[in-house]
């Protein structure tokens, strides 16, 4: 198993895309981040108090787009593979295919855990210099952020694993489909599309629905630290979901990996 | 170029794996479309109390109206003295002029001249042909009667004229109420809560004085005398009081057509942005395969003219998709729509809509257009990326994202998100114009054609690039 997490680190280092895959989690995420929150400001509610403006998720909402070059790095950690012709020789390298599938789950993970936090943390530093200017101070209900407060560290912890989830889904499905488009846009799909058509459906239960069920906004129910009544999931739970549907990528991928031909 | 087409099209047509992205991405429009008007439910028609418009929309017809009967042809004149809010502050449309309709009941037809505080003089008849004249302040107004013929003018002295607007109301009766009329439509506020878009009303009611009032002929029919009444069911009570020579008419409400709180026709083509990934997918592919495996320099060697193959693969795969996408649009529609009626979405609230009418027609052959648009900008990205990883991903953020965090932001920055990012296509599925027009519900302010134009114009920037780039770099 050394040998083989070793191996897989070895692969993802030496590509430069990963490099600029993990500066573009950080960057993305902190940038987004930054201009949504540059964007709200207390004078758009009725009185600065009455705003309830959930700032927390809002300095994280970055994650919309950070994700993406998440699901890419995983995505392309297994099909580059199958594209070159590479899987062969690791697969010769490394006959157990469950240790393949399991070192390269951890080396993506942990390398995603870890620009996750880094950008986490870089999106909370923006947060704390811009959301004061924009009217939402301590005197109008909105304590600096801060991780020692319980739901803002939840939040903040929570959207790293968010992150941790999403590459497991993409490297899940990257194995079980073995193709970079394929692949791509499955998890893109799942991701983006359910939430913008859960939003366009008429129906408020539907919808309430199918944003319990979708990924992304199950998931980034994690982010929520004021109003926790009105989600659709609570937190955890919407984690949860989102683990439901890595994990089942990733226990489909390794069936295909176990079952087909390389 | 007739050669190119068919050795694109062979290339397309020839791989299976396509051709099944592309039944998939009819499949999935159709599907989603159904399972979207499955899922809707609209009790609008259990509340639904407006009155019916000459051309059976819904309409708003409240007001308050100081008004007499006139007797075949004739004239009705006021100069507005002033408009003040009485309830509330003074609206932008609160309107207050002299008015010619056909009965008291509302929804009857009418023609109106009125002055309003933030969109100055209007000429109005049926809830439809709004014309605008002069601007705000003192205005003289006039609705002359010849036949059917109504005429409306303005003056700002009460000797030049101008006619601002004229309608024909065929088969209107020889004696017709004529008035002056004030109305005050709710004041709405669009505040931000709990980290989205919240929406508050309170009806208002406004006050206007009339000085100068003329009828002419004065006696016809003989023995008029004026009345006053609400015409409607105004959310507030109004007056008018006559002092010499003149009126003050206080009233609320509002004379316009009211849209449908649900657009069913974009509601049925909401499987295209599920569509659109299979065909964001094929026109990437279209191109970065031909890079992976080499085929490309094959191209290239049988038609060296470079800018040809980019026009011949962008036509060959625009053209596909506007043909798939046309049938799965058009299925998506004609199936969704009896399921939609059952959910709900029926007349008199939801007028039907009907491959007829020109707004349906352009939101489902707008929608194959996109499809084929996004296709085309696939293969443009994929040219100037070759790489299939990051041009699907590029596309895709473009194309979906906006939408999702349009929705999150504060109105004014969510609009300008729907206007520059190529999402802005999306407005061609739009039928009905809001009144209110929030990011979070998917409407775009600017109108169908304005954001069309802006995703034309990004693809056209993207194959201006992949041209570029393809004759200047090695293959």
């Amino acid at each position: 198993m050394r040998q083989a997490l070793a191996a897989e680190w070895t692969k993802l280092r030496t590509v430069s895309s990963a490099a600029w895959l993990v500066a573009a989690v950080v960057g993305c995420t902190v940038l987004l981040g930054s201009a949504m929150t540059a964007s709200v400001d207390t004078s758009q509610c009725p009185s600065p108090a009455s705003c309830q403006e959930d700032t927390v998720r809002l300095v994280l909402a970055g994650v919309w787009v950070g994700q993406v070059a998440v699901v890419v790095l995983a995505v392309l950690a297994v099909t580059n593979e199958y594209d070159t012709g590479m899987i062969q020789t690791t697969l010769a390298a490394t006959p157990r295919r469950g240790t393949v599938l399991l070192a390269k789950a951890a080396v993506v993970t942990a390398t995603v855990l870890a620009s996750g936090t880094t950008a986490v943390i870089g999106s909370l530093a923006a947060g704390r210099a811009i959301l004061p200017g924009n009217g939402f101070t301590e005197a109008n209900g909105y304590p600096p952020l801060s991780v020692t407060d319980e739901p803002t560290l939840r939040a903040a912890g929570g959207t790293v694993l968010y992150l941790g989830l999403v590459a497991l889904l993409g490297l899940g499905l990257g194995t079980a489909v073995r193709d970079t488009a394929g692949a791509l846009l499955g998890v893109l799909t799942l991701l983006y599309v359910a939430p913008v058509v859960a939003a366009l459906v008429g129906d408020p239960a539907w919808q309430a629905r199918l944003q319990k069920v979708a990924p992304m906004t199950a998931g980034l129910a994690i982010q929520a630290t004021r109003g926790l009544e009105r989600l659709p999931i609570g937190p955890w739970a919407g984690l949860g979901v989102l683990a439901a549907w890595a994990g089942t990528a990733m226990l489909l991928g390794a069936v295909v990996l176990q079952v087909r031909d390389a | 170029m007739g050669r190119l087409l068919l050795a694109e099209w062979t290339k397309l047509a020839s791989v299976p794996r396509w051709v099944a992205a592309m039944m998939a991405a009819v499949v999935l429009t159709v599907l989603v479309g159904l399972l979207g008007a499955a899922s809707s439910t609209s009790d609008a028609n259990r509340y639904w109390d407006f009155a019916v418009g000459p051309d059976g929309r819904s309409v708003r017809d409240d007001f308050h109206l100081a008004h007499r009967p006139l007797a075949g042809d004739g004239s009705v004149t006021a100069r507005v003295a002033s408009q003040a809010g009485l309830v509330g502050e003074l609206q932008d449309w609160a309107r207050a002029g002299v008015i010619l309709k056909e009965g008291l009941e509302p929804g009857s037809r009418y023609a109106a001249m009125m002055v309003t505080p933030g969109h100055g003089v209007r000429f109005q008849a049926n809830f439809a042909d709004e014309v605008a004249g002069g601007g705000t302040g003192a205005r003289w107004l006039r609705l002359t009667r010849a036949g059917s013929v109504i005429d409306g003018y303005e003056s700002v002295d009460g000797t030049a004229w101008r006619r601002v607007g004229t309608v024909d109301l065929a088969g209107l009766p020889s004696t017709v109420q004529i008035g002056l009329f004030v109305a005050s439509p709710d004041a709405v506020q669009v505040t931000r809560q709990f980290g989205s878009v919240g929406i508050g009303g309170h009806p208002t009611a406004a006050t206007a004085t009339f000085d100068n009032v003329r009828v002419e002929p004065a006696g016809s029919p003989p023995g008029a005398s004026w009345t006053d009444r609400d015409v409607g069911r105004p959310a507030l009570e109004g007056d008018a009081t006559e002092r010499a020579g003149g009126f003050t008419v206080s009233g609320s409400g509002d004379l316009a057509v009211v849209p449908p709180e649900e657009d069913v026709v974009r509601l049925s083509l909401t499987g295209v942005l599920v569509g659109l990934m299979a065909v964001v997918g094929l026109g990437v592919l279209s191109i970065t395969s031909e890079y992976k495996r080499g085929m490309i320099r094959t191209t290239f060697a049988a038609s060296p003219r470079r800018g040809r193959v980019l026009a011949a693969k962008a036509l060959v795969l625009g053209g596909a998709t506007f043909v798939a996408g046309l049938v799965a649009c058009l299925a998506a529609f004609l199936l969704a729509q009896p399921t939609l009626r059952a959910n709900g979405y029926g007349p008199p609230a939801f007028p039907r809509a009907s491959l007829t009418d020109g707004p349906v027609l352009r939101a489902v052959i707008g929608s194959a257009a996109v499809l084929a648009l996004v296709a085309v900008l696939g293969l443009a990205a994929g040219a100037i990326l070759r790489r299939s990883a990051g041009a699907i991903t590029a596309v895709i953020l473009l194309l979906v994202l906006p939408q999702l965090v349009a929705a999150a932001l504060p109105v004014s920055a969510g609009r300008w998100l729907q206007r520059l990012t190529p999402s802005a296509g999306f407005a061609i599925q739009q039928t009905v114009e809001r009144g209110l027009c929030l990011p979070e519900d998917g409407c775009f302010p600017e109108g169908p054609w304005l954001g069309f134009g802006v995703l034309c114009a990004y693809v056209a920037v993207a194959l201006a690039v992949a041209f570029w780039l393809l004759r200047r770099r090695d293959a």
